[in-house]
């Protein structure tokens, strides 16, 4: 049974000023499907809406026109949301937590037993290599650890449905490849996984499902190892399918 | 529930982790029992010195370190995406603004209870420093009670450095626990239940003004940035003195005057209702936010 966990038809968003002069036109005519179990790339160049659908997808923010559905849901709706981990673009944590209670605090907000929730924080920690830091503030720590911190606290429900607002920005290549792999671990046990990324090359890795969005709009995507089929180059097979994508939009225009 | 309290839990530790409050919760409790002790000459009515620096003690460092409080622990949250993060989680909008400003509130009553201690220690000491007065002549404090008092304001310190360094507990908010906790075993040097009597009428209903200003501070973060908060409090509490808008922000004319024989049942009933009025207020404005 394939099953639509995210659903945008004709999703615009356009940001306003205080006098509600339009701003930025940030998603001007989205339409996207994540089914269960998909690990779905959202790709595209700085400034081109990703961050945007994903807040209209978690229901921070309304989309001005169209319709966003999660798990057959208005996002705005709590049910919507409790079967969810979200790794926010900037991953501002409590400074005066420990990364322990920081990722108890946001096993404690998914509705989770105590008992549990301790077991899985401390796997959690260990996996993401933070077991002896797990004591110390996070308000001290370098950017990469507190990217770390963040995304145990996305995992620690086991959600079924994971969004990743750039997981690997701030980290280093070796916490790159980690962090790869523990989504891949995560995806083949089934959790679905919405995520966006400058670095193709980790996507074309992870991802079965892409859509390329510039300026707002969708302008390719598809299944990943059907671009790689078609790709001259294997290896950067999604980085010239990007890039070619790009270059027939700015000729349309 | 559980997520209510962790919610409340992780601000109050915040609150409490703040640099600041570590430093008012001592300085305040300190401030009751000194400052009356350096003005004994005015002991008319015994005792009335104490409670009103209580009093004050109470409005000014409550609000100092409640409101900016408040306003921070939902601005920031707000500015940072950290309360995105949360409400992500399927934690509703109203369930997550009212945990943040329990969290707060729950501190600010703790620093109330700290300073009621004191003041109602130091306001015994000072009836006893009348009768000094009256069988010797002299004006001296009373010791034991300052005794008490004081050191305990000042062990919060030490007894936090020392949970620090050797238990790697948090310094600021064991400062603010111990200066609290401290202040209670002098409750037991009261030879009558008369000095708390006294004080908790004028105590309580400040308290609730308390109360008000911070779910206000609170409400009010979740459009403004700190310093528009701050400056619409400080109006809320101007108003108050001047010419009460009722319906809106507490009495503030009574407190001062308050003297044992005030009630603080309606004082106290208005700050529950307009409490309830700006946490509603705090949630509609958050109900309807885009939390970009
Ligand atoms: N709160 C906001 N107010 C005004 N404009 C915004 C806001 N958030 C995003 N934008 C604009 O919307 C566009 C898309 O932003 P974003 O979704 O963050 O891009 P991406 O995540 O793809 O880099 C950008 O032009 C950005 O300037
Ligand atoms: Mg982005």
């Amino acid at each position: 049974m394939v099953e639509t966990v995210i659903e945008l038809k004709g999703v615009e968003k356009t940001f306003r000023d205080f006098w509600m002069r339009p701003l930025a036109q940030a998603v001007r005519g989205l339409d996207l499907e994540v089914r269960r179990g998909d690990v779905f790339g959202l790709i595209g160049p700085n400034g081109s809406g990703k961050s945007t659908t994903i807040k209209m997808v978690l229901g921070l923010i309304r989309p001005t026109r169209g319709t966003v559905r999660l798990f057959g849901l208005d996002p705005r709706a709590k049910a919507a949301r409790t079967r969810l981990g979200y790794l926010p673009e900037l991953s501002h944590l409590h400074p005066f937590l420990t990364a322990e209670e920081t990722v108890l605090y946001y096993a404690g907000l998914s509705g989770m037993k105590r008992a549990a929730a301790r077991a899985r924080t401390a796997e959690l920690l260990e996996e993401l290599k933070l077991s002896h830091v797990r004591r110390r503030t996070v308000g001290g720590f370098s950017k990469g650890m507190a990217r770390r911190v963040a995304i145990a606290a996305a995992l620690v429900a086991s959600p079924e449905l994971l969004i990743l607002d750039e997981p690997t920005s701030g980290l280093d290549p070796i916490g790159t490849r980690e962090v790869k792999e523990l989504v891949g671990r995560l995806a083949a046990g089934g959790m679905t996984v919405l995520l966006t990324s400058h670095q193709l090359f980790d996507v074309q890795d992870i991802c079965n499902r892409v859509a390329v969005v510039s300026a707002g709009r969708q302008v390719g995507g598809g299944v990943v190892a059907d671009i790689v089929a078609a790709a001259r180059d294997k290896r950067h097979a999604l980085e010239e399918y990007f890039e070619e994508r790009l270059n027939a939009q700015k000729d349309e225009q | 529930m559980g997520r209510f309290l962790a919610i409340t839990r992780t601000a109050a530790i915040e609150t409490m982790s703040q640099p600041l409050s570590a430093i008012l919760f001592p300085v305040a409790m300190l401030a009751v029992h000194l400052l009356p002790a350096l003005q004994y000459h005015r002991f008319g009515a015994p005792g009335r010195l104490a409670r009103e620096t209580g009093l004050s003690a109470l409005f000014v460092f409550g609000l100092l370190f409640a409101v900016p409080a408040a306003a921070r622990a939902i601005g920031r949250e707000l500015e940072t995406g950290t309360a995105a993060a949360a409400l992500a989680l399927g934690v509703s909008r109203p369930l997550y603004l009212s945990a943040r400003i329990a969290g707060v509130l729950s501190v600010f009553a703790l620093f109330f209870v700290g300073v009621f201690s004191a003041t109602a220690l130091s306001s015994f000491s000072c009836a006893k420093a009348a009768e000094i007065f009256t069988a010797e002549g002299v004006t001296r404090v009373w010791g034991p009670a300052f005794a008490v008092g004081v050191s305990g304001a000042l062990m919060a310190f030490a007894g936090a450095a020392f949970l620090n360094r050797f238990m790697n507990r948090r310094f600021c908010m064991w400062t603010c626990l111990l200066a609290t906790g401290l202040q209670l075993p002098g409750l037991a040097l009261l030879e009558s239940a008369e000095p708390v009597a006294a004080a908790l009428p004028a105590f309580g209903a400040l308290a609730a003004a308390g109360g008000v200003y911070v779910v206000m501070a609170g409400a009010l973060a979740t459009r403004l940035k700190d310093n528009g908060v701050a400056a619409c409090v400080v109006a809320a509490v101007a108003a108050g003195f001047l010419s009460p808008v009722r319906c809106l922000v507490p009495d503030m004319r009574a407190f001062w005057l308050a003297e044992g024989d005030m009630s603080a049942t309606m004082p106290i009933a208005a700050g529950l209702c307009l409490m309830a009025l700006w946490l509603l207020v705090g949630c509609v404005s958050l109900e309807r936010k885009e939390l970009e």
